[in-house]
């Protein structure tokens, strides 16, 4: 486990940035974090509080961005996503202003919280946007890596980060140009993972390997996938796996089975995620319980892979 | 013995000179003043004749939503309120000038060739095939800060550009230009709270008050009066003015980037949607249509002899 977690890990490499460039803002929704705490102390004329306002986060965001500030804009991820849909189209997509969007608690990261906390929508509903890219963080490795690319690029985005510590699986300095990284090989079955699920995944894969399964392990972390990538990565493997702690429609299985079928590739797939049966998530009792109920835990994703390679 | 002078007073420290001086100089700004009224009276009413010819041609386009707002846009870039340069679009001291009514993208837009922003050729291609842009306001057209046509959108953003003229210590303003209607947007009184609880003194919002939205009016609606008590409440200071009268417009505006107050201002600028045409006045249904046939020119009469 690392010792703080993505959404510190991500604002304390936002402080150290901002410290030498006094361009770079955060505006919040009333949001705090212990690593804003002092970026609200120390440089609080770059911290710009619009109170329980997200839709005002945005517009405000892209006229400071206009105005040539770098500004980073954060609230929890269903609010600043899908509360701020429209604003998100037309500032940031249409207008191509290259405003961070902030969320924390993707997926079920607010499991204490009910439905209206959860993020598990927010990939489908962004991904579709032209100019928009999406950044679902792995480990802080990758959140902190995050923080100084959201400065360079010149185009909008959001960074999805999750609540909980989650163990860190890249090595400081990796390079995360591609948004597509295999992180182990096998050759009987690939998982595609995103975010929280790709140590899920990596949990899995050891799991079938008590069973003589080879699975490998992609993460993806930037939407729209990089397909040039992507379909290099999954060539010489028999059998896909998608798993995302976040809808069917539109999620990363989805954005799979698309690539994989405007390239006429043939491969047979399995999506494991959310079904919209399902309904809203109204169950407490910890993250991996909830995950349980909808066959997101290790023991019924391998059963799940088990019966496909049967 | 002291000095007199033409009227026989005596002269102390050339008062009397420097009051008659006075009195000439202001007889001069007077007839300077209503000079100028005349020349903006006149922009109008070939704005208004441009902005005819491009919807009539193109069959579409929000005519009325445009004539409520002609004389505060033209008072804003002919009348000397503005800064900008149309040889620089981009040029950094520019006044930020947010049509967030985007709708009425049909007035700015032949402002804008008229000023020399892009070749007035580009009005007759307005919604063609070959043309740049059609009925709602886009951002890459020269003169023009952002899209615009959804509402509750462009007020925003002239906050965050306000925030970022006092951050960056520049001096240039921002106006935002609203439509009454798009003050239904609760997004437009996040703003608003924004605005006055940032001291954004160097924001100007303008709500072209013409009581009419798409179908009815805003009264029928949804009351929006008490309006200029709502923007007081939301730490505004108001002003209400005759928004067809250059007097008052020049005159709200005359020390706009000096004012003594920490407050961002609003003037509510009471309106008529279709102004200068009587047949388009007062009536919901001339809302995005365009006149047809001996209409046309009707229209064009009646903007000669307003």
């Amino acid at each position: 486990m690392g010792t703080i977690t993505l959404r510190d890990a991500f604002w304390d490499r936002v402080y150290e940035l901002a410290r030498e460039d006094r361009n770079i803002n955060i505006v919040t929704a009333d949001m705090g974090a212990p690593s804003l705490d002092r970026f609200k102390r120390y440089l609080s004329s770059q911290f710009v509080d619009v109170g329980i306002a997200e839709q005002q986060a945005i517009t405000v965001a892209a006229g400071l961005t206009l105005g040539g500030k770098k500004v980073f804009a954060y609230a929890i991820a269903p609010f600043i996503t899908l509360r701020c849909y429209e604003h998100i189209r037309i500032e940031l997509a249409a207008m191509n202003i290259p405003v961070t969007l902030v969320g924390v608690g993707a997926g079920f990261g607010y499991d204490d919280s009910g439905p209206t906390h959860h993020a598990l929508e927010d990939i489908s509903a962004l991904r579709i946007f032209p100019n928009l890219k999406i950044h679902n963080i792995t480990d802080r490795v990758m959140a902190s890596a995050f923080a100084d690319i959201s400065c360079k690029m010149g185009y909008p985005n959001y960074v999805r980060l999750d609540r909980q510590m989650l163990p860190v699986v890249y090595s400081a300095n990796s390079d995360f140009s591609s948004g597509v990284t295999a992180l182990k090989e096998g050759s009987d079955v690939t998982i595609i993972a995103t975010g929280n699920m790709v140590h899920r995944a990596l949990e899995v894969s050891e799991q079938l390997k008590k069973h003589s399964v080879e699975a490998g392990v992609i993460d993806v972390y930037v939407f729209p996938l990089n397909e040039e990538v992507f379909l290099k990565a999954v060539s010489r493997t028999e059998r896909l796996v998608m798993l995302e702690e976040h809808t069917l429609p539109g999620g990363l299985g989805s954005a799979v089975c698309e690539t994989l079928a405007d390239h006429n590739k043939n491969i047979p797939v399995k999506r494991l995620g959310l079904d919209l049966k399902t309904g809203y998530c109204y169950k407490y009792g910890g993250r991996r319980h909830i995950q349980s109920l909808y066959g997101l835990d290790t023991k019924s994703i391998t059963n799940a892979i088990l019966q496909l390679l049967k | 013995m002291r000095k007199k002078d033409s009227f026989g007073n005596n002269e102390v420290h050339g008062v009397h000179t420097l009051d008659r001086w006075r009195v000439t100089e202001n007889k001069k700004k007077r007839e300077d003043m209503s000079n100028r009224i005349a020349e903006l009276k006149e922009k109008s009413k070939y704005i208004r004749n441009l902005v005819l010819d491009m919807c009539c041609g193109a069959g579409t386009g929000h005519i009325t939503s445009s004539f409520s707002c002609t004389e505060i846009l033209v008072a804003l870039f002919y009348g000397g309120i503005l800064r900008f340069d149309p040889r620089n679009p981009g040029w950094e001291g520019r006044d930020r000038f947010i049509l967030s009514k985007g709708q009425a993208s049909v007035i700015l837009y032949p402002i804008l060739s008229d000023l020399g922003f892009f070749p007035k050729d580009e009005l007759k291609r307005f919604n063609q095939a070959d043309g740049k842009f059609g009925v709602h306001l886009q951002h890459d057209v020269p003169g023009v800060e952002i899209t615009s046509g959804s509402l509750g959108h462009g007020f925003g953003v002239a906050t965050g550009l306000a925030l970022a003229a006092k951050m960056n210590k520049e001096l240039h303003m921002v106006v935002a230009l609203l439509g009454d209607g798009e003050c239904y947007e609760g997004s437009i009184w996040e703003a608003a709270m924004f605005a006055s609880h940032n001291r954004l003194n160097n924001l100007v919002a303008v709500i072209d008050r013409n009581h009419l939205c798409a179908t009815n009016f805003t009264e029928n609606i949804l009351e929006l009066e008490p309006m200029d008590k709502k923007w007081e409440s939301f730490g505004w200071k108001v002003m209400r003015i005759n928004g067809h009268s250059f007097q008052d417009i020049l005159d709200a505006f005359y020390d706009f980037r000096s004012r003594k107050s920490s407050e961002p201002l609003a003037i509510i600028a009471d309106t008529i949607k279709g102004k200068s045409i009587s047949f388009m006045c007062y009536n919901p249904l001339w809302h995005a249509v365009v006149p047809k046939d001996k209409q046309v020119q009707d229209a064009k009469n009646e903007i000669r002899e307003d």
